[in-house]
C-alpha cells in the first residue's frame, strides 16, 4: 500500500451521470424556468415599470416622488397600515381564545364550532363585506344600533377583514398550542404553580412563534386585501385599492408599480421574519413531547363552550345573510323568497359564465397545480446534484408568500401584455389564470408536499439506484401512493383559493374569462348587490362541495391503504 | 488481487476532511465491518463505495473493473439501511422483486426467486404482508432479502441493526452471519457496536477521524491493539503511563513490570502500558507471581456474570479495574478497604 504514490486529483471528481438522472436534471431545470418566467420576471417587471414614465424612459425616482407628493396616495399608506395593525390586535386574541377552547378545555361541540369557523376559508373575503352591508349598511336590518354611524369605511372593512382572517389564525394557533409538552404542566403542578402562572409562564412562551406567526399572516392579509375595501370601504382608501385605481381606472401603470413596490415593503419584512419564527419554532419542537389532555373543569368549561357559541353564532350569521339575501326578491322592501337573483341577476344577465370559468379554473389548478408542486418538490428533495440551482429553485418557492396578489398580477400585465414577449399569446386567456393562481397559492402547496415528502424514508432513491429501477418508476409506485393524502391536500387547496380569489385575477380576466369572485365586485359596482350576494353563495356552496368531496376520496383512500398504513 | 480495492480514498465536506486517504482491500466472500465512533467516517466510506457520495479523491475497483466514477445505478451492490427502507405500499413479495421486475424477468421466475429469497431469510410464510405488518427484525431480514434478489457481487450493511431492540439484534446478528456465509457474498457492514463487529466479522476496519487505525481478525483487534484508540474503543482497558527499562521491562510509578514491549520502543521514552481487566488473576498469585502486587479494593461493582474490582496499586495515582469471574468472587469476597494480591501475566501487558 505504501508503494502507491500519493497523488490527489486536482480537481474534485464527479460521478459520471446516469441517463435517468438526466432526466431529473432536465426536470428541475425545467422548473426553474418556469417559476423564473412567471414570478421572478414578472417581479422585475414591475420594478422596471415603477422607473418608467408613460412613454417608457427611464426617470429614476420621479415616479416614487410623484406618489408621495400626491396626498391623497400617500394616505391610503398611513390607512393600510393602522386598518391592518387594528385587525391583527382584534382578530389575535379572539381566535387564540378560540383555540385554546378548542385544545385546552373539555368543552362540548368542538368539531361543530371548528367547522363553522373555518368557514370564511371556502368564501371569498368580499362575502363578509357584502353580509355586513346587508346587516349594517343604509338599508341593513340592523342599522339603527350603529346610531347614525356607517359602516361603510374603515369600521366595515376591519370587522370583515377579521371575519376574514379568524380561520387562518385560528388555524396556526390551534397548531401551536396543541403542541405544548404535558409534562412542562405536570412539573408545574408538582411544584404548586397557580393557573394564571402556568399560563403566563407555560402556555404562552410555548405558543409565543404560533402567536408571532398568525399575527404576521393576519397584518399581510389585512394589508393586501383587495375585494373588502372595494366593497364596503366606500370612500376610504387603501393600498390595494390604489392600485386597481390606477392601474384599471387612470390606465396609469408607473405609478400602479410605485403602489406595488410600497406594498411589497412591509409584506417582505414580515415574511422575512416569519421565515425566521419558522426556523426557531421547528427548534423548539424537535423534542419529544408528551401530548396535553385537557381534564374537565365545570365552570372553564362552560364559559369555554359558551364563546364558542357565540362566535360560531356570529359567523352563522353572516354567512347566513349572505345566503339569505341571495334569496330575497327585493331587498329591502319585498323580503318573499325567490330565485331572482339566480335566474335573472346571473344566469340571464350572462354572469353565470363567470361561475363556470371559476369551476374550471378551479380543476385546472387542481390538477395541474398540485402535478406540478409535487412533482417540483420531489425533484428538489429527492434527487442529487445540481447543487447550485436547488437553493434557487427553493427560494423561489416559497417567494410567492411574500407577494400580495395584487402585486402578481400586476406584474402579469406588465410581463405579458408586451406584444414583443413570446408569451404574449397568454394575456387574456384561461391559461394565464391557471398558472397566475398556482403561483399565488404556490409556497404553503410546496411546503405541504415538501413536508410529506420528509417523512417518508430519505434512502429509498438510494435503493432504488441500488436496485438499478430509474427514480420515476419509485416516483410513480411508491412515493405518490405514499404521498397521496397530502397531494389531495393540496389538490384541494388550490381548488378552493381558485374559486375565491380576487386580487391577482381581477388584473387578468377578460371578458371571455371573467371569473364568479370578480363578477361579484362588478356587480357590486353596479349596484346589482343582490346579484353579488348570490354569486358569493355559489362560490361557498362549490367550495363546500368540493371539500366534501374531497374528503369522501381521502375517506375511500384511508380504506384502500388501511392494510399497509397499518 | 482483492475483490474490492479501495486506494487513496479522501473526501471533504467544505473544510472537513470526512475521509483522510483511505485505502484498503477487501477479499471476495468474506464480512468486513467498518467500526469506530460516530464521524470516524465509516458511514462516508460505505456511501463512496455505494457511489452514493462522491469522494474528492482516490480510485475504488472492484472485480476488476474501475468504478470510481460510475453512478450508483451502474454498479453491483445491494444495499441495506437501519431504517429499512422498505416501500410501505408494497408488499413483502413486490418489495424483493422490486428490482426483478426492472429486468424483464418472467413472471414465473420472479416467483420463485421471491419465495427462494423468503426461505432464505427464514420468512415464508410473509409474501403478501406488508412491511408495517412485520416486527423490526423481520423487516430487516426482507430488506436484505430484497438487496440479494438480484444477486449482486456486493452486500452493504449501513449499521443494520441499530434500530432494533437488544434481544432482537443478537438475535439477528447470528442470522446475518450464517446467511452471508450461506451466499458466500462478500459483505461491508457499518457499525459502532463493537461487540456487533468482533460476533460477525472475519475482519474488523477500526476508523478513527477519517482514517484507518488498524485492520485485523476480530482476534487481532481484541488481543492485540496496535493503538491505545483500538485499545480503547474496543473492550474495557486500563492505560498507564510507562518509561522503558531495557530487558521487556517497565516502571509505572513506583512498580516496575515485565512485559511485552514494543520492540520500536526506545528505551526512556514514555510509553503507554495496556492490559484488560479480565487479563488481571487474583488466583494462586504469590509474592513469587511476576508483575503480582498488593492491590487496594476502592469499589465492588456487581455485573451479573462477573464483577468489576475498582483498585490502586502502591505509588499509581491512577485507579486500575480488575474483571473477576463469581468463582474468584466467591473464593476471594473483596470488599472496599481489602487488600488483594493481583498479578498480570508478562505476555498479556502490552505497550504502545
Amino acid at each position: 500500500m505504501s508503494a502507491l504514490p500519493r497523488t490527489a486529483a486536482p480537481l474534485p471528481l464527479f460521478l459520471k451521470v446516469h441517463w435517468s438522472d438526466r432526466i431529473a436534471h432536465a426536470g428541475l431545470v425545467l422548473a426553474a424556468l418556469v417559476l423564473f418566467v412567471f414570478l421572478v420576471l414578472p417581479l422585475g417587471a414591475i420594478l422596471v415599470k415603477s422607473v418608467q414614465d408613460k412613454a417608457g424612459d427611464f426617470v429614476g425616482l420621479a415616479n416614487f416622488t410623484g406618489y408621495f407628493r400626491t396626498p391623497a396616495l400617500a394616505r391610503s399608506i398611513w390607512n393600510s397600515v393602522w386598518v391592518s395593525t387594528l385587525v391583527t390586535a382584534i382578530t389575535i386574541p379572539l381566535a387564540f381564545t378560540f383555540a385554546y377552547a378548542l385544545t385546552r378545555s373539555c368543552m362540548r361541540f368542538k368539531a361543530l364550532v371548528r367547522n363553522v369557523a373555518l368557514v370564511p376559508i371556502l368564501a371569498p373575503s368580499l362575502l363578509a363585506a357584502i353580509s355586513f352591508i346587508f346587516w349594517f349598511g343604509n338599508q341593513g336590518l340592523l342599522k339603527g344600533v350603529l346610531m347614525g354611524a356607517q359602516i361603510y369605511g374603515a369600521p366595515g372593512i376591519v370587522i370583515s377583514l377579521v371575519f376574514a382572517t379568524f380561520p387562518h389564525a385560528l388555524m396556526i394557533l390551534a397548531t401551536a398550542l396543541s403542541l405544548t409538552d404535558a409534562r412542562l404542566y405536570e412539573a408545574a403542578d408538582a411544584l404548586g404553580t397557580g393557573t394564571l402562572r402556568k399560563f403566563w409562564t407555560i402556555t404562552v412562551p410555548g405558543a409565543k412563534y404560533g402567536l408571532i406567526s398568525a399575527a404576521m399572516v393576519v397584518f399581510t392579509y389585512a394589508l393586501s386585501d383587495f375585494g373588502i375595501p372595494k366593497v364596503i370601504g366606500g370612500n376610504f382608501n387603501m393600498l390595494a385599492t390604489d392600485i386597481f385605481k390606477l392601474v384599471i381606472g387612470q390606465q396609469d401603470f408607473s405609478k400602479g408599480a410605485v403602489v406595488g413596490i410600497i406594498l411589497l415593503l412591509p409584506v417582505a419584512v414580515t415574511f422575512i421574519a416569519d421565515s425566521w419564527v419558522q426556523k426557531r419554532q421547528s427548534a423548539l419542537l424537535s423534542a419529544r413531547s408528551v401530548p396535553y389532555v385537557p381534564r374537565p373543569s365545570r365552570g372553564f368549561d362552560w364559559a369555554m363552550t359558551a364563546y364558542c357559541l357565540l362566535v360560531a353564532a356570529i359567523f352563522l350569521a353572516v354567512l347566513g345573510m349572505a345566503v339569505y339575501a341571495s334569496f330575497v326578491k327585493l331587498w329591502p322592501y319585498n323580503f318573499s323568497m325567490s330565485l331572482d337573483h339566480y335566474r335573472t341577476g346571473l344566469v340571464e344577465a350572462g354572469v353565470f359564465d363567470a361561475y363556470l370559468n371559476s369551476v374550471s379554473l378551479g380543476a385546472w389548478c387542481a390538477v395541474v397545480g398540485a402535478a406540478f408542486i409535487f412533482a417540483v418538490a420531489y425533484l428538489l428533495e429527492k434527487t442529487r446534484s445540481l447543487d447550485g440551482l436547488r437553493p434557487v429553485v427553493r427560494l423561489m418557492a416559497v417567494l410567492p408568500m411574500g407577494v400580495p396578489g395584487m402585486v402578481l398580477g400586476l406584474g402579469y400585465i406588465f410581463f405579458f401584455v408586451r406584444e414583443d414577449n413570446p408569451l404574449h399569446f397568454l394575456y387574456g386567456t384561461m391559461g394565464i389564470l391557471v398558472v397566475n393562481t398556482i403561483v399565488h397559492y404556490y409556497t404553503s402547496s410546496h411546503l405541504t408536499a415538501v413536508t410529506a415528502l420528509k417523512q417518508i424514508d430519505n434512502e429509498f432513491e438510494s435503493v432504488s439506484a441500488s436496485l438499478k429501477v430509474p427514480f420515476w418508476r419509485t416516483f410513480f409506485r411508491v412515493t405518490v401512493p405514499v404521498c397521496l393524502p397530502s397531494v389531495l391536500d393540496i389538490s384541494r387547496y388550490l381548488f378552493v383559493n381558485a374559486m375565491t380569489t380576487v386580487s391577482a385575477v381581477v388584473f387578468l380576466y377578460s371578458p371571455k374569462t371573467t371569473l364568479a369572485s370578480v363578477a361579484i365586485v362588478n356587480l357590486d359596482e353596479a349596484g346589482d348587490i343582490g346579484a353579488a350576494a348570490a354569486m358569493a353563495t355559489l362560490i361557498v356552496a362549490t367550495s363546500a362541495a368540493v371539500c366534501l368531496v374531497y374528503y369522501f376520496l381521502q375517506v375511500w383512500l384511508d380504506r384502500r391503504t388501511q392494510a399497509w398504513r397499518g | 488481487m482483492d475483490f474490492l480495492e479501495l486506494t487513496g480514498i479522501r473526501k471533504e465536506f467544505g473544510d472537513f476532511q470526512a475521509l483522510k486517504g483511505v485505502s484498503l482491500g477487501v477479499r471476495q466472500g468474506e464480512l468486513i465491518c467498518f467500526l469506530g465512533p460516530s464521524g470516524c467516517g465509516k458511514t462516508t466510506l460505505l456511501r463512496i463505495i455505494a457511489g452514493l457520495e462522491v469522494q474528492s479523491a482516490g480510485t475504488i475497483i472492484q472485480a476488476g473493473r474501475d468504478i470510481s466514477r460510475l453512478p450508483p445505478m451502474k454498479r453491483d451492490y445491494g444495499i441495506v439501511f437501519q431504517s429499512y427502507a422498505l416501500f410501505p405500499n408494497l408488499s413483502v413479495a413486490d418489495n424483493i422483486a422490486y428490482g426483478l421486475v426492472n429486468r424483464r424477468m418472467p413472471r414465473p421466475a420472479r416467483a420463485a426467486r421471491v419465495k427462494e429469497l423468503l426461505e432464505l431469510v427464514g420468512l415464508p410464510d410473509s409474501a403478501g404482508k406488508y412491511p408495517s405488518q412485520l416486527s423490526g427484525g423481520q423487516q430487516q431480514r426482507i430488506a436484505i432479502a430484497r438487496a440479494l434478489a438480484t444477486s449482486p457481487g456486493l452486500l452493504l450493511l449501513d449499521e443494520p441493526l441499530s434500530a432494533l431492540d437488544a434481544r432482537v439484534r443478537v438475535r439477528l446478528r447470528g442470522e446475518i452471519r450464517g446467511l452471508q456465509q450461506r451466499v458466500g457474498i462478500t459483505t461491508i457492514l457499518v457499525t459502532h457496536d463493537q461487540e456487533e463487529a468482533l460476533s460477525m466479522a472475519d475482519r474488523i476496519v477500526v476508523m478513527k477521524d477519517g482514517e484507518i487505525e488498524q485492520i485485523g481478525s476480530p482476534h487481532e483487534i481484541y488481543a492485540r491493539p496496535s493503538t491505545p484508540f483500538v485499545a480503547d474503543f474496543v473492550g474495557k482497558t486500563n492505560l498507564l503511563p510507562a518509561t522503558p527499562l531495557g530487558d521487556n521491562r517497565v516502571q509505572v510509578g513506583e512498580q516496575r513490570f515485565q512485559c511485552t514491549v514494543n520492540s520500536a520502543a526506545v528505551k526512556g521514552a514514555a510509553l503507554r502500558l495496556f492490559f484488560r481487566p479480565e487479563d488481571v488473576m487474583v488466583r494462586g498469585v504469590n509474592g513469587s507471581t511476576p508483575n503480582s502486587a498488593a492491590a487496594v479494593v476502592e469499589k465492588v461493582e456487581y455485573l451479573g456474570p462477573y464483577s468489576r474490582i475498582t483498585f490502586r496499586l502502591n505509588g499509581i495515582d491512577q485507579p486500575l479495574v480488575a474483571d473477576l469471574s463469581l468463582n474468584d468472587m466467591a473464593e476471594f469476597q473483596p470488599k472496599a478497604g481489602d487488600t488483594l494480591r493481583v498479578a498480570v501475566p508478562p505476555e498479556r501487558l502490552l505497550t504502545f
